[in-house]
């Protein structure tokens, strides 16, 4: 089947040190549990797998709409799936590999629907993301709101590779290299010096503003 | 989109100071999060990952939805997986704007074919059987269909978003794997 497909596990027998491991390690023992009724594991399992799916459907920029139902899609065939998923303990890649098939048929159908290759349709950002909005309803200091806005703004605007790579590694918590690779389909071993150089850059960018 | 992944980082306007390679010395695993220019990457990381948590987190109706979507999980049923999808697997049609989609699922030696248009949805089931039909489109109730003596079924409301069919043939339950239409 085709959401079976997880990339490369060359890695897989490597320690993973990322943050996120407490909340990972036991993610065999909640799909077993869910598969057999307990609801709380279920729960459990969206609690902590949610922003990884919701990351990658946001790497690739779909519109709210379409967002919004390639995320159902995804935890609908989860719920469907649990108790035959080959591997339970690598849930988050199945979640994000199915995620990211989703998204690109999205993105695939956009295109056969589009006469012309205008990049621009296919690279449409959501309609009502307003950030400036949702840090004013925030009661923090106004200088650390600035800071949030000015990071986001700065993120956003950094090229597409990095942009896609950095919003689903700062899915919280934060999500194996594993998962990354499923998400995006790239190799495991490229992940950290891609991550690298991306971070790099948006500090880069934060830089260069603050010297204007 | 499968072009894009093959060329490198560097597709914006920035040219950095490439004067290290990182593809060999920067360990997988960030062990190490301080570069060698001394900026610690995975503050950075963190203060966006703050940041992503303020202004684009999960919307809460669909994380509910997610919680709801437990009821799904159906030991009992036969899942029919998807073996094609004319948006992956057929040839674009150039200039034909309403091309129907064309799905097949299979469980075992049941194959349900379905046309998905923006009037509707019909399909048959084969081998020809009747069946009891319910079209999902989420964890609530579904709209009932029947299929016909040939196993055709056809209804007028073109499914949006998520869809799954549930098909009761004799004793047996079936049940399509979840797409978006």
């Amino acid at each position: 089947m085709r959401t079976e497909a997880v990339p490369s596990t060359a890695y897989d027998d490597l320690p993973y040190t990322r943050g996120g491991d407490v909340d990972r390690a036991d993610l065999g023992g909640l799909v077993q549990s869910a598969a057999d009724g307990d609801a709380a594991a279920w729960k459990a399992l969206v609690e902590g797998l949610s922003p990884l799916v919701w990351s990658v459907v946001r790497a690739h920029r779909l519109s709210d709409a379409d967002a919004h139902e390639v995320y159902q899609t995804v935890w609908f065939r989860f719920a469907q799936h649990l108790g035959r998923i080959r591997e339970p303990h690598k849930a988050g890649s199945w979640l994000a590999s199915t995620a990211r098939n989703e998204c690109l048929k999205v993105l695939r159908n956009l295109r056969r629907l589009t006469p012309t290759d205008d990049p621009q349709l296919l690279d449409r950002v959501s309609e009502d993301r307003t950030p400036e909005q949702s840090v004013l309803d925030l009661e923090e200091a106004a200088a650390q709101s600035e800071r949030v806005r000015r990071l986001w703004q700065e993120f956003d605007g950094l090229g597409e590779r990095c942009r896609q790579l950095l919003r689903v590694l700062i899915a919280s918590p934060p999500p194996s290299y594993q998962e990354v690779s499923a998400a995006l389909g790239i190799a495991v071993g490229s992940i950290g010096p891609m991550r690298q150089r991306c971070l790099r850059r948006l500090r880069a960018r934060l830089e260069a503003g603050e010297a204007i | 989109m499968s072009g894009t992944h093959d060329d490198g980082v560097f597709d914006d306007e920035v040219s950095f100071n490439d004067e290290v390679s990182f593809d060999d010395e920067v360990s997988f695993n960030d062990e190490v999060s301080f570069d060698d220019e001394g900026f610690d990457t995975a503050l950075l990381e963190e203060e966006l990952r703050q940041a992503a948590a303020i202004l684009d987190a999960v919307p809460a109706p669909l994380r509910q939805l997610a919680v709801e979507a437990y009821t799904l999980h159906d030991l009992d049923a036969r899942i029919a997986e998807l073996t094609f999808d004319s948006l992956v697997d057929a040839m674009p049609v150039r200039g034909a704007a309403e091309v129907p989609r064309m799905l097949t699922f299979r469980a075992g030696e049941v194959t349900v074919d379905v046309e998905v248009s923006g009037q509707g949805l019909m399909g048959q089931v084969l081998p020809p059987q009747p069946a009891r039909i319910e079209v999902l489109g989420g964890p609530q109730p579904g709209v009932p269909l029947s299929a016909d003596e040939l196993g055709r079924f056809a209804g007028d409301v073109p499914p949006s978003g998520p869809f799954a069919l549930r098909l009761r043939t004799g004793a047996e339950v079936v049940v399509t794997e979840w797409l978006r239409a």
